[in-house]
């Protein structure tokens, strides 16, 4: 022991372990601070979208959008440490290319457990007023503590989170130059990931496009616009697809929730669980038809593989039962008839328009993409 | 001794099972209002009974029944009659479904002294309970030529001062 403690070698070892270990410590403070304060712009965030999509927006007062704020978030919503197993973030079940959807039915969570329902596109979250298929988080920042806290889903405790979080290089500062305090809370996050969240705007598809008078449709695309915005009026021989009812507008959004004629006796009895109504049965939200194309398999349990397929239930499969949406009751193209009836060439001219939501410019926006992946790219190639 | 605590047991579970088997539909009353109400089917029957008939979907006449909207939203101290002036006059009834659709109301065209106009909300089509997809509650408004207003299954109502 004695002859160690004077051994020069050793010593002169340990003492170039500590400068390298100074060093590089050196670099981490200066280039988390650079990080920090180089790249990261700051101050409250323009939120820009077309006129007619109306300004009914939803932002908690206590959660103004900032560019700081949307950083976090965006850091934040493809972070793994948020699961209980390092693996899961929000955009495991929200990838991108896919408008934000996982292309399930239903996703796996830390526990390999299934969630119960399929995983929404998240797009124009700006104008929700009510999340989940059954509506019942009011807000983007209540909504996000059920996919991080579920046991099924990301199983963290918020606490637990904050916690990890707390114990990185970069999220401290990173905190501390959104909320002006280094502390990390589960609130904290959420607000976060709710202000990136409502930057997630889609309005570039080749039908705003057209709304915009910068694209002319296809002899099917406009029909297919025609049939989308038409009730059918047999007597009067006016066919249509009567779907603008519920995603009508330029956003193709209404916060609507219905019984869509799925089944007569639905495995999921949808909104009834928290009304314990039973006109509420098998009702859930009317999902946005953003980027519809990309965000398959389709309905609250992903049971259409195509959109061919879900046309097909609207037109000849509804299923009548007490709770069925009113509007879906002898809604026909055929007089006196029980659904809706459209002819093969409708159908192909609906999934043209369908096709026209598509938004390029969305799905490869680098603003809403994988922060990480810059500094984890060599790890990855 | 443990068979009675078991029967009391189920009586108990049985009766906090209820509620959420089947549970009326009730309309809640909020906002600018001196009296916040839940109303339900009984609380309707306490009110004179109007008749309104206007064509629907079918393109045929059906006679609704039900209760003028302003005399209820009286009940729950909403400034109506002498009282819907000034800035009473920015006032409007947002009224919401369960399926989420909302429409809204300036009270002035809810009230007496502003229109003859008849605005009910009915629980009756034709002598018959509404319809599950339409009812129990439905709003009708006399006259009216689309029928988008006569909003259905209608579950809250609030008065509001325009912002």
């Amino acid at each position: 022991m004695h002859q160690l403690k004077h051994n020069p070698l050793l010593s002169r070892q340990s003492l170039r372990k500590g400068r390298v270990m100074f060093l590089l410590l050196i670099f981490v403070i200066v280039s988390g601070w650079c990080y920090v304060d180089g790249g990261i712009e700051t101050g409250p965030y323009n939120l820009v979208y077309p006129a007619n999509f109306g300004n009914r927006i939803q932002i908690p007062a206590d959660n103004p959008t900032t560019k700081q704020g949307v950083y976090l978030g965006r850091m934040l919503f493809y972070e793994t440490k948020l699961s209980a197993n390092n693996k899961l973030s929000c955009s495991s079940c929200h990838q991108q290319d896919k408008a934000f959807t996982d292309g399930r039915a239903f996703s796996p969570g830390v526990d390999g457990v299934l969630t119960p329902r399929n995983s929404m596109s998240l797009v124009n979250l700006l104008w929700a007023r009510r999340l989940f298929w059954d509506g019942r988080a009011n807000g983007l920042e209540e909504q996000a503590v059920t996919p991080l806290t579920n046991p099924h889903e990301m199983g963290q405790a918020l606490s637990i989170s904050a916690q990890r979080l707390s114990q990185t290089a970069n999220y401290p500062v990173l905190f501390k130059l959104v909320y002006g305090d280094e502390k990390i809370t589960g609130d904290k996050i959420v607000k976060a990931l709710s202000q990136f969240e409502r930057t997630l705007i889609s309005a570039n598809s080749h039908y705003d496009q057209y709304l915009r008078g910068a694209y002319q449709p296809t002899p099917d695309e406009l029909k297919g616009i025609e049939l989308f915005n038409t009730a059918p009026q047999p007597e009067k021989g006016i066919r249509g697809a009567n779907c603008s009812h519920c995603h009508g507008g330029p956003k193709t959004y209404m916060e609507l929730f219905h019984n869509n004629g799925l089944d007569s006796l639905p495995k999921d009895s949808g909104i009834e669980k928290l009304t314990a109504l039973a006109t509420d049965r098998g009702r859930f939200k009317v999902p946005t038809l953003r980027n519809v194309a990309l965000t398959a398999p389709y309905m609250h349990d992903g049971r259409f593989k195509t959109l061919d397929e879900v046309i097909d239930h609207y037109s000849e499969h509804i299923e009548q039962s007490p709770a069925l949406s009113s509007f879906l009751r002898g809604e026909s193209n055929e007089a006196g008839g029980k659904s809706l009836k459209l002819n093969s060439i409708e159908k192909k001219q609906l999934i043209a328009f369908l096709n026209m939501l598509t938004d390029s410019a969305f799905i490869t926006n680098p603003a809403f993409s994988d922060p990480h992946i810059l500094s984890t790219k060599n790890k990855k190639h | 001794m443990k068979k009675q605590l078991l029967i009391a047991c189920i009586a108990f579970l049985s009766f906090t099972t209820i509620p959420f088997i089947s549970q009326a539909q009730t309309i809640k009353i909020s906002g600018e209002v001196s009296t916040p109400l839940t109303i339900d089917a009984a609380y309707l029957q306490k009110f004179t009974q109007t008749t309104v008939v206007r064509k629907d979907r079918d393109g045929k006449d059906h006679t609704y029944s039900g209760v003028i909207l302003s005399e209820i939203l009286k009940n729950a101290g909403v400034t109506l009659g002498p009282e819907l002036k000034g800035e009473n006059l920015t006032k409007y009834l947002l009224v919401e479904a369960s399926d989420g659709y909302q429409v809204i109301f300036a009270l002035a065209e809810l009230d007496k002294s502003f229109t003859d106009r008849t605005i009910i909300l009915a629980d009756k089509v034709d002598g018959a309970p509404l319809a599950p997809a339409d009812g129990p509650y439905r709003i009708i408004v006399q006259d009216e030529k689309k029928p988008a207003r006569c909003i259905k299954q209608v579950t809250a109502m609030q008065v509001h001062f325009v912002k």
